[in-house]
């Protein structure tokens, strides 16, 4: 449990950090790294429960998604300001260094393994952000159509 | 609206293609600049915006009303980097065009204002320090590491600062900039042993992006705009084997001189 409130409270304060860094407005840095936060803990909490690589990812992706593109709707702003952030802490920083750790120390197999790991997490990212981009393309109506 | 004569036809896609060339380099979407790009045209009153943006090209088509063609096309040099100062200032702008066209004499000058504006300096090296330093604790990293990664943070700051006043390009500045980290960090270590030069690194590679490049071309391919994605990823790739290349030897020179395991 100790571990989990450590991993929620960095999200927050490295989200804060990065939309600093990404010049975001004052007034929504909270809101962005409690996006993040949020992100995280169903990261967590899928990952318990699942027990399983791909999903988690997958799960707490279109979590962020959703949280930006309501956060959009509300404030009347682009929804990447908010998803840009969130995701953040869901990128494969680790695994990408890991990956590369191995391969300087001639372990190829470790190497490949958390390479692969690398990759699938960027993809099931990917496809939780795309799922919810298309739900909402799917309750708007095509452009020039009455 | 028929109000556009000829010198206002003339200037519309210049400043679209402006427009693009500012959006693309704040790190937006390639829809999101396909489709503003194709509203405030139409707002301006052509009957048709054919637009093509890839992350190193704009091309946009206008026709106006009397049946008259306008092409033109704009080579991008962005370097991936994320401004949302500069992208919420052009969402108001185009916002505004769409719901009420200003002259365009005043779109001109609005947008050179966003790109002469900047966000503030110190929240670009705050930023970087707590992002970094939190990542390294994030990925298991103690305190002090958490601290070492944001000191290295500061360096990375100010060595992408000075390497883009450069013409160097981003490959060769990541190489750069990997190597020198790695070979700090691993100083670093060296002078304080409760660091642990992994954690650090991890914690400074969120910096340096390209997972969350990888995660962007990957969408872009999901979503259907499958050359960008392409070339996105492709991109990523490049720069993710140059950060492990200046990484690895860092690792290796450490190596040698017996500093590191």
């Amino acid at each position: 449990m100790k571990h989990e409130i450590i991993l929620l409270i960095t999200a927050f304060v490295s989200v804060f950090g990065f939309s600093l860094l990404y010049g975001l407005r004052r007034r929504y840095l909270f809101a962005a790294a409690l996006g993040g936060l949020l992100t995280v803990a169903v990261y967590i909490l899928s990952d318990h429960l699942l027990q399983e690589n791909f999903l988690p990812y997958l799960i707490a992706s279109a979590f962020a998604a959703l949280f930006a593109e309501l956060l959009a709707h509300l404030l009347k702003c682009p929804a990447i300001l908010f998803l840009t952030p969130s995701i953040l802490p869901l990128v494969p920083g680790g695994s990408l260094y890991y990956t590369m750790s191995h391969a300087v120390h001639g372990e190829m197999q470790a190497a490949m393994e958390s390479g692969q790991t690398t990759a699938e997490a960027a993809l099931s990212i990917a496809a939780g952000i795309s799922i919810v981009l298309a739900a909402r393309q799917l309750g708007t109506k095509k452009k020039g159509t009455a | 609206m028929n109000a556009l004569c000829e010198d206002n036809k003339k200037k519309l896609v210049p400043c679209l293609l402006e427009m693009g060339d500012l959006l693309l380099d704040c790190g937006a979407e390639i829809s999101r600049v396909e489709d503003t790009l194709q509203r405030v045209g139409q707002a301006y009153g052509a009957v048709r915006i054919d637009v093509f943006a890839i992350p190193s090209l704009i091309v946009l088509n206008a026709v106006f009303p009397d049946q008259s063609v306008e092409t033109q096309s704009r080579r991008i040099r962005s370097n991936g980097s994320i401004d949302f100062y500069r992208l919420e200032k052009l969402n108001a702008v185009s916002r505004r065009c769409c719901a009420d066209p200003m002259p365009i004499g005043e779109l001109e000058e609005a947008l050179r204002k966003v790109s002469a504006g900047q966000k503030p300096g110190w929240r670009f090296l705050l930023g970087s320090m707590i992002g970094a330093g939190a990542f390294a604790v994030f990925f298991g990293g103690t305190v002090w590491d958490g601290l070492g990664a944001a000191a290295a943070a500061l360096f990375i700051c100010f060595l992408q600062k000075a390497l883009g006043r450069t013409e160097l390009n981003q490959v060769a500045a990541n190489l750069l900039i990997s190597l020198t980290a790695g070979l700090l960090v691993g100083g670093l270590t060296v002078l304080f042993p409760v660091l642990h030069m992994d954690m650090i690194l991890i914690g400074d590679i969120m910096l340096l992006i390209p997972g969350l490049a990888m995660t962007n071309a990957i969408r872009n391919m999901l979503i259907g705009d499958t050359v960008s994605g392409v070339v996105r990823l492709a991109e990523s790739l490049i720069w993710a084997i140059a950060l492990a290349g200046g990484f690895m030897v860092a690792m290796l020179l450490l190596q040698r001189l017996g500093v590191a395991a």
